[in-house]
């Protein structure tokens, strides 16, 4: 286990919430969207091996996220069999391609693919975690991708390109088919006590610009995360875009039109998030955004400066929560993820 | 003969392949890239001219509009597509020797990263600018640039990674390169890629967008 403990910390969800009404929470907050299994190992001080308890994975998760300071614990769709739309063989090393495992590539492949149900899947994690919550603490919970990732690897990337500009009714379909199904699982997922907020995770940026031309978005993508967006609101939780790359060009279709309470996932190449703070920090939340290099090749003490200076502004304006610019995979080094999240310690 | 190697360079340009293609849905039932070349070829047009002044010409103002913004990949790859369906009836002047490429590049997405849309788009835009591409795929080795360098003398080499942790691969390929051809020029792209990384390892260049390198070298 990792020897780190968060001074005085007591789970409160209450705090995440003002960050997301772009309040000023109490004290120094932190978000981070996943980490990996070795930091979650290190975190938690549970053991996996020989449990019957189809819950334990989620204890041991919950049990990490607290063990680090955070008023809640992620709950990913891929954790879960709630749903998931099955996929091609897909390549995987450090990278996969967007072109890898498409299925569907025509309207033979389309009638022929088994759609999943999403209210058949198993959502009884989200009722009976209710019990091991420690109090104060809640869940924020996702689906298995988003609308335009899902589709991106049902069809793959060049694929799906042409068959936009090639074959309208069938991308429609496409879209409409996935959309649903990930309206759904949130319209479950949303209402119940342990879960605190949802995130929608949808990467839609290149480095340089949009995947997908902005129109083409807001024809077949974002008119279902506006409804996704509503029906988590009617639940009366919040919600929470994690998108990644450049999408400055439809960051006004992200607050105004689909109306997303915060936006996670910022890269120092493309928007800075102390840029993004400056240029929508008083429209929308903003989560995390400690740059993935930044973190990966920077000492403790560089990592630690900038961890400040975010803090300081969190507890100076509010609307922002410390974090990674993305989330925790492996090859960040612990130490590094340890210099980010203990930094809080410093501000108490 | 002016008009129909502009009108080309705009087919191109608007990704429109062929006459049942419904693309762009203002030229819906027009003629595309593929029957306009073919008539440009029937009416005795020099292939080089018809490369040069239509095609070439128009992937370069869809290459230029995707650096400024103004276009995005679908975009490059449906203009590539009308190219294509256009070069196949200039190929038997390629294969004549009438029409001469620019050179040679080889281009590879690093050992480790998987990751080839980015790679993908340089090719189509060397492509559309008259260049041979020797695509090696992605997960490359420093052997395999190697030995493709060996099989195309006087190439250039372009190298792409996603990742951080994949990126610092461009370093020991690179390495490997210039001790078995030190003249060979390599070029390095991609997200986390940035001039002074590539000033850092001693790359011949950095480009954030394909149709810059396509200009520049």
């Amino acid at each position: 286990m990792i020897e780190y403990k968060r001074k005085n910390f007591k789970p409160d969800f209450e705090n995440l919430l003002k960050i997301i009404e772009r309040k000023i929470p109490d004290r120094p907050t932190l978000f981070e969207f996943a980490m990996n299994d070795r930091v979650i190992g290190k975190l938690s001080d549970m053991a996996l091996d020989n449990t019957t308890d189809r819950l334990a994975s989620f204890k041991r998760l919950i049990d990490a996220f607290q063990n680090a300071g955070y008023d809640y614990t992620t709950i990913s769709g891929w954790r879960t069999n709630t749903l998931a739309f099955p996929k091609g063989d897909i390549k995987k090393k450090a990278s996969h391609s967007l072109n890898d495992g498409n299925i569907i590539t025509d309207w033979e492949s389309y009638h022929g693919y088994s759609w999943p149900d999403a209210e058949s899947g198993d959502y009884y994690l989200y009722e009976k975690l209710k019990d091991y919550l420690p109090e104060g603490m809640k869940i924020i919970t996702s689906s298995n991708g988003g609308v335009l990732e899902n589709v991106i690897d049902l069809v793959g990337f060049e694929n799906l390109s042409m068959m936009t500009m090639l074959d309208d009714e069938l991308t429609t379909n496409i879209f409409n088919a996935v959309g649903s199904r990930l309206l759904k699982f949130y319209e479950i997922v949303a209402p119940f006590d342990t879960v605190g907020a949802c995130i929608v995770n949808d990467d839609w940026g290149f480095k340089n610009q949009t995947m997908f031309e902005p129109a083409m978005l807001r024809r077949w993508v974002f008119p279902w995360h506006k409804k996704i967006v509503e029906a988590v609101h009617q639940a009366g939780k919040k919600a929470i875009l994690h998108s990644c790359g450049q999408v400055q060009a439809v960051m006004n279709d992200i607050i105004d039109d689909m109306g997303f309470d915060a936006k996670h996932s910022f890269e120092d190449q493309i928007t800075p998030v102390e840029q993004a703070l400056e240029l929508w920090g008083d429209r929308i939340a903003i989560l995390g955004g400690i740059d993935m290099d930044f973190l990966a090749r920077k000492s403790p003490r560089e990592i630690q400066q900038r961890s400040k200076q975010l803090l300081e502004f969190q507890l100076a304006k509010g609307g922002y929560a410390l974090g990674s610019g993305n989330s925790i995979p492996d090859y960040i080094p612990d130490e590094n993820y340890l210099a980010m999240i203990s930094t809080v310690n410093l501000l108490y | 003969m002016l008009d129909i190697l502009e009108k080309l360079a705009k087919l191109v340009e608007a990704g429109k392949i062929d006459k049942n293609s419904p693309f762009p849905p203002a030229l819906k039932g027009q003629d595309g890239a593929d029957e306009l070349t073919a008539q440009a070829v029937e009416m005795g047009i020099n292939p080089q001219e018809i490369l040069n002044d239509g095609l070439i010409k128009g992937m370069n103002t869809i290459g230029e509009k995707f650096s400024r913004g103004e276009a995005y990949i679908p975009n490059m790859l449906i203009s590539a597509k009308a190219m294509n369906a256009a070069m196949v009836h200039l190929e038997p002047f390629f294969k004549g020797g009438n029409i001469q490429s620019k050179g040679t590049v080889i281009l590879g997405t690093v050992q480790g990263d998987l990751h080839d849309i980015g790679k993908n788009l340089v090719a189509l835009i060397l492509q559309g600018a008259g260049w041979k591409i020797v695509d090696l795929g992605t997960d490359v080795t420093a052997d395999k640039f190697i030995k493709a360098i060996h099989e195309n003398q006087n190439a250039l080499v372009g190298m792409s990674a996603l990742l951080t942790t994949t990126m610092v691969n461009m370093e020991g390929i690179l390495k490997t390169i210039r001790t078995n051809t030190p003249n060979t020029k390599v070029y390095i792209g991609g997200a986390p890629v940035s001039q002074a990384y590539a000033d850092s390892i001693g790359a011949d260049g950095y480009f954030a967008d394909p149709f810059t390198f396509a200009k520049s070298i």
